[in-house]
């Protein structure tokens, strides 16, 4: 064995042309493959950070007949779940917080989450440091408490030793810090996709939540979502049945909050689904494109293989003269093969490393728990188990031709040699065919996806990105107390910033287009009537300050914009969009028309519809625009703001103006989040945006193993029939007979590759369908493109042998011996 | 040792016609014979050598070797009685061109499953028997013809095999090396080592003790 492996080494060795070649196809085969494993590992096998994470749940409610199909809950109805259910261990409520850090060099933002006592419990995640929540710290008076991150233990206090019962101001009041949670723990996570909860960051602080005698009486504001452990046992029915039996007595109980009929609800949600569900179908797609990938790599490796193996008929005759066996030549070349897959793995490995790392540096930001994505030891193994099946299945093929020569013929003075055979001729061109089969079904994937993409940055969004600068403001409740103070600042802050040099239009709202943040509410319509069958409406609800429009270009279809005017003591004003509008007043003009929210019928209080908007696309390009209604910021107040600001030219330059600004109404008001409404958009399609960068890089390597594997089994054929294009030209043939000979074979094998790749293409591209944005998955354009793209490469790379011999001296070509 | 008897080899030409390379072929060959095989350009001989070292498997006729019925054996159980019993030299040396010199010996030797220390030993002592120890890290290319069919014979007996077939061994040796290698077969066969060779050349023929003439795939 060891004799063989020296052999190996030697004849890697002794052809750094075939070796180097060999090794770069292996190792784009199993980079990409060890990358998308990491990816797979990291996002879909790995079990989230916390203790028996398939027992932990997610509950969100539902008003199905307001097609609100996954919405927060109100603190009275998480009393109600946490006091009547018996299928949990524990239950804990949670929503997102953001806190501005006073002290050190300028004041910070910090995002968050407030929780219940059993959150931690929940979760099963130990802190490094001090302790979690306790009963007493959520109650009204007593969670002045903090629990922060490793991450931000570090990076803020140093890694203090004595951080336990430190003492910080956040938000304006006095906090203990009483714990630190390992550099492993991220909660909430991004993927959750609450509606209304901003997770855009990772979270650092955690405070524990006490609920206000005012919150629990009120079931309509609902901003928090439950997240609790199973029993052990509790099986899903089993649970959902208790929740449907919890719901039922609510309805019972609050008929005026609820509806009668069981269209509302609440569904546990397994978390895992809830995290991982999304990426899987883009995470399998994938993983079957470098599988792809790996075929072509085989396909060309076998190839090469064989070529090689007529070259060494000569060897592996006197082997088996010698005494050697079948399955010891079969050994000797599959030890070959293999010791050529592993040299390949190991720089596959390295360059999987490496694209991991530009992975990561790409999309940490936008893609959700990409920074967890690593190589470990399991996708070590799996790489190495990849590595060493490939060097079998590469090898095996000429490994048994090998086994099996004819002797007398090999090693007879002279001897051709079996390597003109029929038989491997019409081997190595099946797998021709079949690595341009393979690669037309990745680049006809890729093709579909860019398209699709293209499609999508020519999408109207609503509004004008460009040079738009964007910022959080988080105004703290202790020092921000009533909703003239909140008023006061919004309104000054607009002034100043709109004033600064440069700067065209400034203004707020709590929720920005395409941030991953949303927020709507239920509303009546005056003079219409609502109950059980014809509910409330309920639609995405937004507020803004005078401004807003201007700052995002959202163009107004009719009537006015806030003014400075509409303030708390003005009569309530609104602006809707023209998808509402057409929706609830198809007919006639909504300008003038009133609506109410979020008050009983007794209190109402009416907002006259003052202008139309267009419509923007909220949640992404992708999605069709929702009906949107505005109200100004200073009549609804909010303590949470996006500063939007349009300026005359690139408007990076300006956020120490605004800054500056900012800070003479108030010192102690951090900003966060600074990134520009360009940056927003694109983050908005990261995911997309990655996934097609990853498929179309994998495209482009198939398309590359793919035309060396045709201009490998070309040039091998053509030096095979050098002697007979000798003679063919010694007797009178052109040079364009011959390349039409030798050519027109190449394209027969293509045209067959290409046949079987649109039949194959059509299939996998279906399973596309769900990622691609008015593009149909067998789009023609895109199929009759890549198809052109694809056989012209091939028929390059099969013309570029040919010429050469076409351009020799038939003389040379008479005398050479095939 | 070896008995022929009606051994034909031919070949399909289509239209049920077949090519008849070897016809009729009576042979029997004794333990310590030395036979020159003899005859023209495609007159079989060759061919009649691959049967004999079992390469060839493609025959019709029985076929004795040392009372076995090769005839009756499977392609495996012939390879190991060639293992065991044939050991084969070529006109081209046939050595493996990224294998030392002691590599080439010691191959044949790693086939048959000795063990290392016992393949060190044998290839030591052959290397020694031919004195080409300081030849021994040299590979094929830097060796002259000479040298690498005197290597070609040494690993042919390394296994020490009871028959050893030459295909003109001397075929590409200018004269004086020739004699060489023909005398190294004499001096084997003395030892009691059975041998066949093909051969054009009278002289070298003379070299064994009887000539077997083949004319178009028959004995004459």
């Amino acid at each position: 064995m060891l004799n063989d492996l020296r052999f190996a080494f030697r004849l890697l060795l002794k052809n750094p042309a075939f070796t180097t070649v060999a090794v770069v196809a292996i190792a784009l085969g199993i980079g990409a493959n060890t990358a998308v494993l990491s990816l797979v590992n990291a996002l879909l096998i790995r079990p989230l950070p916390y203790r028996a994470p398939a027992r932990i749940v997610l509950m969100l409610e539902h008003f199905r007949a307001q097609h609100l199909d996954a919405i927060p809950v109100s603190a009275p109805e998480f009393v109600d779940y946490q006091t009547n259910c018996r299928s949990f261990d524990e239950m804990a409520v949670f929503q997102p917080g953001t806190f501005n850090f006073a002290g050190g060099d300028r004041p910070e933002r910090i995002f968050g989450a407030v929780g219940s006592a059993d959150l931690f419990n929940v979760l099963g995640v130990a802190p490094i440091r001090g302790r979690v929540f306790e009963p007493a710290d959520c109650t009204a008076g007593h969670d002045d408490v903090l629990i922060i991150s490793e991450r931000l233990w570090r990076h803020r206090f140093n890694t203090d030793p004595q951080i336990i019962g430190s003492k910080i101001v956040a938000n304006g009041r006095g906090f203990t810090i009483v714990g630190v949670m390992p550099a492993s723990f991220e909660f909430p996570i991004p993927l959750f996709g609450i509606q209304g909860a901003q997770f855009g960051e990772r979270a650092d602080v955690w405070q524990p939540l006490a609920f206000t005698a005012q919150e629990l009486k009120i079931r309509y504001s609902r901003g928090y979502a439950i997240i609790a452990r199973l029993a052990q046992g509790a099986s899903a029915k089993q649970t959902q049945a208790e929740l449907d039996t919890v719901t039922a007595a609510m309805r019972r109980n609050y008929p005026d909050n609820y509806p009668k009929d069981d269209s509302f609800g609440i569904t546990a949600f397994p978390l895992n689904e809830v995290v991982l569900g999304p990426m899987k179908p883009l995470l399998l797609i994938l993983l079957a494109a470098v599988f792809l990938v790996l075929l072509i790599a085989c396909a060309n490796l076998t190839t090469m293989m064989l070529a090689r193996a007529a070259s060494r008929e000569r060897e592996m005759g006197i082997r088996v003269a010698l005494g050697a066996g079948r399955w010891r030549l079969l050994r000797q070349v599959l030890l070959e093969s293999v010791f050529l897959s592993l040299c390949g793995g190991i720089a596959g490995v390295l360059l999987g490393v490496w694209g991991l790392d530009l992975l990561k540096r790409i999309g940490t930001q936008t893609v959700p728990r990409l920074s967890e994505v690593n190589l470990d030891w399991h996708v070590l193994i799996a790489t190495f188990v990849i590595a060493v099946g490939t060097g079998i299945v590469f090898g095996l093929v000429p490994g048994l031709v090998s086994g099996d020569p004819n002797l007398t013929e090999t090693l007879k003075e002279g001897g051709r040699g079996l390597s003109s055979g029929a038989r491997r001729n019409r081997l190595r061109q099946a797998l021709v065919i079949a690595e341009v089969a393979l690669a037309l079904v990745l680049l006809a994937s890729a093709g579909l996806l860019i398209k699709s993409f293209v499609q999508l940055q020519n999408v109207d969004a609503g509004f004008n990105p460009r040079n738009v600068l964007t910022m959080e403001i988080s105004l703290p409740a202790l020092t921000y107390t009533d909703n003239a103070s909140q008023a006061r600042f919004y309104n000054e802050a607009q002034k100043r910033i709109a004033s600064i040099p440069g700067i065209k239009n400034a203004g707020f709202t709590n929720i920005l287009p395409m941030s991953g943040t949303n927020s709507d509410s239920s509303f009546n319509i005056e003079g219409r009537t609502s109950d059980d069958k014809n509910p409330s409406p309920d639609e995405e609800f937004r507020r803004i300050s005078p401004g807003f429009f201007e700052a995002m270009e959202i163009s107004l279809l009719r009537g006015r914009p806030f003014r400075e005017s509409d303030n708390a003591d003005a009569p309530p004003v609104t602006i809707i969009n023209a998808a509402l509008a057409k929706r609830y007043w198809p007919n006639e003009d909504a300008i003038g028309k009133r609506i109410s929210i979020g008050a009983s019928a007794a209190k109402e209080k009416w907002a006259t519809i003052i202008g139309i908007v267009g419509n923007v696309r909220h949640r992404g390009l992708d999605y069709d625009p929702l009906p949107e209604y505005y109200m100004p910021i200073t009549q609804t107040p909010n303590n949470q703001a996006v500063l939007v600001v349009r300026s005359s030219q690139e408007a990076g330059g300006l956020i120490s103006a605004i800054r500056t600004a900012l800070h003479e109404i108030d010192p102690a008001q951090p900003i966060a989040h600074v990134r520009t409404l360009e940056q927003v958009v694109a983050d908005s399609v990261a995911p997309r945006r990655l996934s097609i960068w990853l498929l179309g890089l994998f495209a482009a390597i198939a398309l590359s193993l793919a035309s060396i594997g045709i201009y490998g089994v070309m040039s091998f054929l053509v030096v095979q029939r050098t002697h007979e294009l000798g003679v063919r030209m010694a007797l009178g043939a052109q040079r364009r007979d011959i390349l039409r000979l030798v050519v027109g074979h190449a394209a027969k094998l293509i045209l067959a590759g290409t046949i079987i790749g649109l039949v194959f293409a059509f299939a996998f591209t279906r399973l596309l369908a769900a990622m691609l944005y008015h593009v149909s998955p067998h789009d023609l354009t895109t199929f009759g493109l890549v198809t052109v793209v694809l056989g012209a490469i091939a028929l390059i790379a099969s013309y570029i042998p040919t010429s050469r011999v076409i351009r020799a001296d038939p003389m040379l070509a008479l005398a050479h011996i095939a | 040792m070896i008995r022929l008897h009606n051994i034909e080899r031919s070949y399909p030409l289509g239209r049920g016609q077949m090519f008849y390379v070897l016809r009729d072929i009576d042979l029997d060959i004794a333990a310590g014979d030395f036979v020159s095989v003899m005859g023209p350009s495609g007159a079989g001989k060759s061919t009649l050598l691959h049967i004999l070292g079992m390469h060839d498997h493609g025959w019709t006729g029985e076929y004795f070797f040392d009372e076995t019925a090769v005839h009756h054996l499977k392609s495996k159980e012939r390879a190991t009685l060639r293992n065991a019993q044939v050991g084969f030299v070529f006109q081209q040396y046939h050595l493996l061109d990224d294998l030392t010199v002691y590599e080439n010996l010691d191959i044949p030797l790693s086939y048959r499953h000795y063990s290392k220390s016992e393949r060190a030993a044998l290839v030591a002592d052959a290397l020694d028997r031919f004195q080409i120890v300081g030849k021994k890290d040299l590979y094929p290319r830097q060796l002259s013809g000479g040298q690498q069919q005197l290597v070609g014979v040494a690993r042919a007996i390394i296994a020490s095999p009871k028959v050893l077939l030459a295909d003109e061994p001397t075929g590409n040796l200018h004269s004086s090396q020739g004699e060489e290698i023909m005398e190294l077969f004499r001096k084997l066969n003395e030892e009691g080592m059975t041998i066949v060779q093909v051969t054009h050349s009278e002289k070298n023929a003379s070299y064994g003790k009887r000539i077997v003439q083949l004319r178009d795939g028959w004995i004459v």
